[in-house]
């Protein structure tokens, strides 16, 4: 997309611009330079100074980045600017000072360790002291139009001080492209460690050239996609792959017997609409307890015309036909399926695949086509949830929960012995919070490398 | 055949089956308007799964006064319910979607009257001139009609009438096809139509050289194949080369593998239809054509694409248009650009957005909608997953709608 920004990053190459193993080898050379005379230095304090004060503009409306995206972005990305808003304000407002605090405390122990040897009480006892050390070159693969991925990637990078060329799939540049440009523009030094490109994930030989010159590969994607970035990366290289993850919302009927079932509902909308619900974070069904006090067709009813009302104010946007025809597609199947059994109904928008309710009595988990199309499905309980999620076992990241407190506790007990990494509730599904352990894993933690000081 | 004392759906089909044989007759909209109303009518009397369907949208008969708004039932339809109005007891035969990955497969229950009508539609329009091993004159598929076969191809009286036979023509084709025989995959339509049409154009000279693997998935006997191929070279006797794109890649893997470059008799013809199953890797349709020129010697003129549904009774085909002849030498060269299927006509295909479910402007892409007179005891409006650009009254094929099928236990699609 040709927008009024300078050629900082390869990404702001023109269209036909072809990238070679020698661009992207002088490339990583001048990173770990300006690594090196730019970014080495700089203090935790000063990086997070810099990155709160960042994230304080991108929630401004007259942020001249935050503008563009908003206008070039339901060109760029297929998303609504409503959608686009939406998510930039549940990324950046969790992007504070003080969560970058907590985040270094929770991963490292102590916010000062990528600075100076330091020790906690049990370490002092000890008589040991520890400095955390960032990779010199990051690269990170990115998978999908979602931005926030490539942005913790990024946020992450600059808190270890590690160079950092991020890889966007063909056509996914565009949202880190702007953020990038945003650091450029608030301290052209720290830009200058950071590199921008995209191009068709597997082209090998740019992959290969790119990986022989890193320390650390982050990278998102199909298993298939992981496998042979696998291969490429060199022994040296650390590799932390996240593999595709699936989400599902659960809904006691304690909570549907509440006095507020519409506002459930508003935030199980909430978790659809975001991010059209394309993240690994999206929910694919909506599991609602039986024997409350609004039964599961009924909350799909009722998510139904929250997702219309939703679509007047925030419109999921335009799809390419091929996604539009696999909803079509899907919907037909469950057309047919109501016409013949009560236990199967059906709400979507008219001539539209804005968004679709498909409600079923068959409580076997179903992945959805996304972009809006959810499932909501009555359950008697959660162990009948996770035996009809068993197909997915291992590869659920979230599950949005709607339960009283005196049961949660039991919930998430159960959930994280079958395997599921992260819950949170009903309508932040898409919004993590920073110190979110990613697939359960430290995201910061497993960048660093340690120096034990036995003194 | 006389019309009297047939049920209605077996009168209906006795007269379609005679319009097949003057295909001018149902190209007129007044007509096909006509026999669609009409069918449509006893489907939804004699069809109880389409009856519902159409009842949940609010359509009978009484309400419905062009074919256009026909309810087209989604095929996936017949992957769940029995879509049929065929008693059990006269279910002779049935029809499977092909693939190995799906947990259920379409069904589409057939008798001896509605393979009958199958077969008429078949060898009627199966564009039987481009048989011909004598150098092809223009094919015009411009328009839907009785075009895509010439003079000989199917007139009344003579439907399906063989090349075999035409003054003129030159040595017959054998055929060749990489599809196991009925035997071994009896519900397969694709094979019953192979075998259809080899029984026609080449009663004793066929041989199927593919076999059902022990995964259940078709394979071709490489060596086999490869033995009938090199034999008809040696004989230079021209051959008709008929599969599926995924037992084309196997044979030209195989070839690639081997170092084997063949080069098949002049008027050697390649029927190639189907997608890939995840039987083999997967070719754009350029591709594949292209190693199949260079590989098997056949020029792109002499590749027939053919477009079919185990949910259908009709086929449409593409049809490639010859160059001018001062083109002739350089175009051989590069693929033709895109063409066009065509249904005969008594199907009719409309490419609708998946957005509105109206038909698109010419030159966009949206579903394939199939309204086939020839599905009398199934249905006759079928809404496919196929994604096609509309081209005047046919279609280019773009393929499937991805993720169109729910899927309870992959991660496939995520």
């Amino acid at each position: 997309m040709n927008l009024a920004l300078p050629n900082y990053f390869l990404a702001d190459l023109p269209p036909g611009a072809t990238l070679t193993q020698t661009l992207i080898e002088e490339a990583c050379q001048t990173l770990k330079r300006n690594r090196e005379s730019y970014l080495v230095q700089r203090t935790t304090p000063a990086i997070i100074r810099l990155l709160g004060e960042l994230a304080e503009n991108w929630l401004q409306a007259q942020y001249p980045f935050r503008a563009m995206a908003l206008e070039h972005g339901p060109k760029a990305t297929g998303f609504s600017a409503a959608t686009l808003a939406a998510g930039l304000d549940g990324f950046f407002k969790e992007l504070t000072a003080e969560n970058l605090q907590a985040l270094l405390v929770q991963d490292l122990g102590q916010a000062q360790r990528l600075d100076n040897p330091t020790a906690g009480s049990a370490e002092q006892k000890a008589q040991r002291a520890a400095i955390a050390t960032g990779p010199e070159l990051l690269a990170h693969v990115t998978a999908g139009r979602i931005p926030n991925p490539a942005f913790t990637s990024i946020v992450l990078g600059l808190l270890t001080r590690s160079a950092q060329f991020v890889k966007c799939p063909t056509g996914g540049s565009f949202l880190p492209r702007l953020f990038a440009h945003s650091i450029y523009d608030a301290d052209p030094k720290l830009g200058a460690c950071l590199e921008i490109a995209e191009w068709r994930g597997g082209t090998a030989h740019l992959e290969t050239t790119l990986f022989q010159q890193v320390d650390c590969v982050t990278a998102t994607g199909s298993d298939e996609a992981l496998a042979a970035i696998r291969r490429h990366v060199p022994p040296k290289a650390r590799l932390l792959a996240y593999g595709h993850r699936v989400s599902f919302a659960y809904i006691t009927k304690e909570s549907l017997s509440g006095s507020s079932p519409k506002k459930i509902v508003a935030r199980a909308a909430s978790d659809v609409v975001a991010w059209n619900q394309l993240g690994c974070l999206s929910p694919h069904v909506i599991y609602v307890e039986n024997g409350g006090a609004v039964l599961p067709d009924h909350f799909a009813q009722m998510l139904a015309e929250e997702l219309a009302r939703r679509e007047q104010t925030e419109p999921r946007g335009e799809l390419p036909v091929k996604s539009a025809a696999a909803i079509a597609s899907r919907r037909a199947f469950y057309e047919v399926r109501a016409a013949h059994s009560p236990d199967t109904q059906r709400w979507g928008s008219e001539n539209s695949t804005a968004w679709t309710v498909i409600y079923e009595a068959d409580p076997r988990f179903q992945l959805s086509c996304l972009n809006r199309f959810i499932y909501v499905k009555g359950v008697r309980s959660l162990a009948e949830v996770l035996q009809n999620a068993d197909s997915v076992r291992g590869s659920v990241s979230t599950v949005g929960l709607e339960a009283p407190e005196e049961l949660a506790t039991e919930i998430v007990a159960q959930l994280a012995r079958w395997g599921v990494t992260r819950v949170c509730p009903l309508g932040r599904m898409q919004n993590p919070p920073l110190t979110w352990r990613h697939d359960g894993r430290p995201s910061l933690g497993d960048l660093v490398t340690w120096t034990d000081w036995e003194q | 055949m006389s019309s009297f004392n047939l049920s209605p759906l077996s009168n209906f089909a006795a007269r379609l089956r005679d319009a097949m044989g003057t295909p001018a007759f149902l190209s007129g909209e007044a007509e096909f308007q006509r026999f669609s109303l009409e069918l449509f009518a006893w489907q939804f009397e004699h069809n109880s799964v389409y009856r519902q369907f159409c009842r949940a949208r609010r359509a009978t008969p009484d309400s419905v006064c062009d074919w256009r708004n026909i309810p087209a039932l989604p095929a996936a339809a017949f992957k769940e319910l029995e879509v049929t109005s065929l008693p059990v007891a006269e279910r002779t035969r049935v029809f499977h979607s092909s693939g190995t990955t799906q947990q259920f497969p379409s069904r589409h229950f057939h008798n001896s009257e509605s393979l009958e009508l199958y077969e008429t539609s078949l060898l009627a329009w199966f564009p039987a001139r481009w048989l011909s091993s004598r150098p092809v004159c223009k094919i015009n598929v411009t328009t839907a009609g009785s075009n895509l076969f010439e003079k000989g191809g199917a007139s009344k009286g003579g439907v399906g009438a063989s090349v075999i036979s035409e003054p003129g023509g030159t040595e017959p084709l054998s055929f060749l096809s990489l599809t196991p025989r009925s035997g071994e995959a009896s519900t397969s339509s694709l094979v019953h139509m192979f075998e259809t049409l080899a029984r026609k154009f080449a009663p004793r000279n066929s041989t199927f050289t593919g076999r059902v693997g022990a995964d259940g998935g078709w394979e071709v006997d490489l060596p086999g194949t490869l033995e009938v191929l090199e034999s008809a070279i040696a004989r230079h006797h021209p051959l008709m080369l008929l599969g599926t794109a995924f037992g084309f890649v196997q044979l030209l893997d195989h070839l690639t593998a081997a170092r084997k470059r063949l080069q098949l008799p002049d008027g050697s013809r390649i029927l190639e239809t189907g997608g890939y199953k995840g039987r083999s890797r997967a070719l754009p349709k350029n591709e594949l054509h292209s190693l199949i020129r260079e590989l098997l010697g056949v020029p792109f003129h002499d590749i027939v694409c053919e477009y079919g549904m185990s949910e259908l009774s009709s086929q449409a085909y593409e049809v490639k248009q010859l160059p001018p002849r001062a083109e002739f030498q350089r175009t051989t060269l590069h693929a033709p650009r895109p063409t066009v299927f065509h249904f005969p006509p008594w199907a009719r295909a409309q490419i609708v957005s998946p957005e509105s479910g109206r038909e698109v402007s010419d030159g966009e892409t949206g579903l394939i909608r199939v309204f086939d007179l020839a599905n009398v005891w199934s249905v006759m409006a079928i809404q496919t997953e196929d994604l096609g650009v509309r081209r005047g009254d046919g279609f280019e094929l773009i393929g499937r709608a991805v993720l169109a099928e729910p899927r309870g236990c992959s991660l496939m699609s995520v």
